[in-house]
């Protein structure tokens, strides 16, 4: 008899097996010694057991037994009171907050807040690197001209010399 | 309008329906009444006195904060036997989780020698006194492993189902049949071995 079988015959004497399963059982039971044997020895302890639990008192006197449980109640009572209390928001709160969270994000993605006071762009051409400046608050663009090519003979070259370090200010 | 001094005549009911609004004198007798039913459950799960009377006053105190929850269907005595039990199946399952898994634990857990015992079981209450037999039976059920009595307490004692159990306890239903198999089966060993060596 496999271990199923023996939970199944269990179940059976426990009506806790369903009707189809038990009739199957009912027929394993008339026809297997063994299958009746178990099932007697479970149904004597489980008959056994009924209305024979053994009774059993509190080894205390009913003062000192119910003072414990008095003051365990008027800790927990007093620890209540004490704690600070918790700000419960009404549920509704929760989805609402989370359409607001998502609104909040769409926004910073279509308007971005976190633009700096100005621009910087750099642009390089031989010879010549540009850095521009552009301050929103002020309305004002800066050009930072530097020279990086290097040195020419006077008078060879049509070129205007660049204003080497020296800014032009653009005000928009 | 305030119970009397002497509230022994009081309904369990009327007593509750008192300490739902405050009254601790009245919670105070059914504790009275109740006491010792609620602490023989929990002696009955974990066989300590000690344990047992620190887990039905904590039940108690429970009981007390949870009082608002206690509607009138079942009776307060069945109510309270309710939350002894799961404070008991809260207590065993941490003592389990602190106990060192070994191999005996295990063999204990898949049921151990038992799976193999050979069925000749003598009615253990033949003979017997109902007294006898009861101290038997508490003898035996003390052999249990907490796991094994704990089912069997819940079943046979508190008639609930496989599916109650095993909500109580945590765990399949399958798990709970197995382990009722073979506390039954360890029962059937343990009161045949004794009822043998008294006939010797």
């Amino acid at each position: 008899m496999n271990d199923n079988i023996q939970l199944d015959l269990q179940a059976w004497l426990d009506g806790e097996l369903p009707a189809a399963k038990g009739r199957r059982i009912d027929t394993e039971i008339a026809g297997d010694e063994e299958a009746g044997r178990l099932i007697d020895e479970l149904r004597l302890v489980k008959d056994s057991l009924a209305g024979n639990e053994m009774g059993r008192n509190v080894p205390e006197t009913r003062e000192f037994y119910w003072s414990k449980i008095e003051r365990e109640i008027q800790r927990r009572t007093q620890t209540q009171a004490q704690a600070p209390r918790r700000v419960i928001w009404p549920r509704w709160l929760a989805p609402a907050a989370g359409f607001g969270a998502l609104a909040c994000l769409l926004l910073l993605a279509v308007f971005p807040i976190n633009q700096p006071g100005f621009d910087e762009t750099s642009s390089t051409g031989e010879g010549l690197e540009a850095v521009t400046f552009h301050d929103q608050a002020a309305g004002m663009t800066v050009v930072w001209l530097t020279d990086t090519a290097p040195a020419q003979p006077a008078g060879s070259s049509d070129l205007k010399t660049p204003h080497t370090g020296n800014p032009e200010v653009e005000v928009e | 309008m305030p119970l009397p001094p002497d509230k022994s005549g009081l309904s369990d009911a009327d007593l509750a329906q008192a300490a739902q609004k405050g009254d601790m004198g009245a919670f105070e007798e059914l504790v009275a009444r109740h006491r010792d039913k609620i602490y023989a459950r929990a002696y009955s799960m974990v066989r300590n006195e000690d344990e047992a009377l620190e887990l039905s006053q904590e039940a108690w105190v429970k009981g007390w904060q949870r009082l608002a929850q206690f509607q009138g269907e079942a009776g307060f005595a069945t109510w309270m036997t309710r939350i002894v039990i799961n404070v008991c199946v809260d207590w065993l399952r941490k003592q389990k989780r602190e106990r060192a898994e070994s191999i005996e634990a295990l063999n204990e857990e898949s049921g151990g020698f038992e799976r193999l015992l050979p069925v000749t079981m003598p009615n253990p209450a033949a003979g017997l006194e109902r007294a006898e037999l009861r101290r038997r039976l508490d003898r035996a059920l003390e052999q249990l492993s907490p796991e094994h009595r704990t089912v069997l307490v819940l079943h046979e004692f508190e008639g609930l189902e496989y599916k109650e159990i095993a909500n109580r306890m945590g765990c399949s239903i399958g798990t709970v049949m197995s382990r009722l198999y073979y506390a039954r089966r360890r029962m059937a060993s343990l009161l045949a071995g004794w009822k043998r060596e008294n006939e010797e």
